[in-house]
């Protein structure tokens, strides 16, 4: 499965490729995204009713559909989608004592609503799939992709994820411990020690092929797991690799989702000392922050790298090559783990 | 309530309601047709809004989707709307 177009909006400026050079700091838990202009891609009236997840979304998926003359499939992983909306629209429900409701609410309000729009607005009537499982949504939407692959279903499709900070899910969150109690910026996030991490959004966006021709990056293999325990991680990775008839030293790149809590970044600590001690080593959560999806993220990142972008020094644990074959190994607050290996 | 207050107060739950950022109160004419070619350019999914807009926030009800092509004409005719049920209302 090869990665022909990637964009993606962040907190960063991913969207016009300036990010690199031009790192946004932030000081405190919540990193917003830097939307695009989105005036000459969206029309006014369509725009003035879009929810963020969905103008994020859009934004960031249908400039990749532009000169596409068409898909075999859109493939969304969100695990809340417009949660804003939704809950709006289920307060009307209460508050109007189930009387008359808004409709622009209401269609935005699952989380397949943004495959919808892009599939209505790029005339797309083929398969259309919203994966929500939370922290594996993003990797359950890759095994999507690359069984239809598999199975000749699709030559085209396009794949991204897109997650909003809402009111609700921060707060409700920020209750359960998820997010820093301390200001902490951007830069001393990783190294901070404390219980808890910065809340992020953003949507990336792939024009996945089964055609090598033009390709940025080959996506080899994806693999997920849930509430594994310390002892079974290595196995994990390592069996995935063997799947690939790889070793972990034939990976000399790993970009890893540390996310400054304390309670969690052991793991990618316990994987990082035991299997990849002399490779090139990658950090995307502490200028994009955290949410269930951020693995399309560091998706768009490596594929960055692999096309010979310099990576931001924020994002630099340790360099010592040029990336070539590319591990990513993430999790969700410890309980879903993914990892996806990615190559030139 | 007098119908200029009534137009005044529509026009602000219009902009508020459809979200229409890049208009201020003042670019709002009583005469200026809601939906068609020129005007405010709105769509279907504007005139519900708009329907559950005039039962929010003036308890008035359109019942029938033939009697809301009169209606949702421009400011003027839903203020008249308002006007007209309030008076049945209060008798």
């Amino acid at each position: 499965m090869y990665i022909i177009k990637t964009s993606c909006i962040s907190p960063q400026k991913t969207h016009d490729g300036s990010y690199a050079n031009d790192i946004i700091s932030y000081n405190g838990n919540k990193y917003n995204a830097i939307e695009p202009d989105y005036k000459g891609l969206i029309r006014p009236a369509q725009l003035r009713r879009m929810g963020k997840t969905i103008r994020m979304g859009i934004g960031a998926g249908l400039p990749i559909l532009q000169d596409i003359e068409r898909v075999d499939g859109i493939i969304l992983a969100s695990s809340e989608g417009g949660l804003e909306d939704c809950i709006k629209f289920l307060n009307q429900i209460v508050d109007y004592d189930e009387g008359s409701l808004t409709p622009t609410n209401f269609v935005q309000s699952t989380p397949n609503a943004l495959a919808g729009n892009l599939a209505l607005m790029s005339k797309c009537q083929a398969y259309n799939m919203t994966h929500v499982h939370r922290g594996g949504a993003m990797e359950n939407a890759l095994l999507d992709a690359l069984l239809l692959f598999e199975e000749k279903k699709a030559d085209l499709l396009l794949l991204g994820n897109v997650e909003e900070i809402s009111d609700y899910n921060f707060n409700i969150e920020t209750l359960a411990g998820q997010f820093k109690k301390e200001e902490v910026t951007s830069d001393a996030l990783l190294n901070s020690q404390t219980p808890g991490t910065v809340c992020g959004e953003g949507s990336s966006m792939f024009l996945l092929s089964n055609n090598p021709d033009n390709a940025l990056a080959e996506i080899m293999d994806v693999a997920q797991v849930s509430f594994p325990h310390k002892e079974d991680i290595l196995d994990f990775i390592i069996g995935f690799l063997s799947r690939n008839l790889l070793s972990p030293e034939d990976i000399d790149t790993i970009i890893i989702g540390k996310n400054g809590d304390v309670r969690t970044d052991f793991w990618y600590d316990y994987v990082c000392d035991e299997l990849f001690q002399s490779q090139n080593q990658y950090s995307f959560k502490n200028i994009v922050g955290e949410y269930p999806t951020s693995i399309a993220f560091a998706t768009h990142f490596a594929c960055e790298l692999l096309a010979g972008k310099d990576a931001p020094e924020e994002t630099i644990i340790r360099e010592i090559n040029a990336p070539k074959n590319i591990l990513i190994y993430n999790h969700f607050k410890g309980e879903q783990h993914g990892v996806i290996l990615i190559r030139k | 309530m007098d119908k200029e207050q009534i137009k005044k107060e529509l026009i602000q739950h219009i902009i508020e309601y459809l979200n229409l950022s890049d208009y201020t109160t003042e670019d709002i004419t009583d005469d200026m047709p809601l939906f068609g070619d020129s005007g405010l350019e709105l769509d279907s999914i504007d005139s519900l809004e708009l329907t559950v807009m005039l039962e929010r926030e003036f308890g008035v009800k359109i019942t029938n989707p033939t009697e809301g092509r009169k209606i949702l004409v421009d400011v003027n005719s839903m203020a008249d709307f308002i006007i007209a049920n309030k008076e049945k209302a209060d008798k």
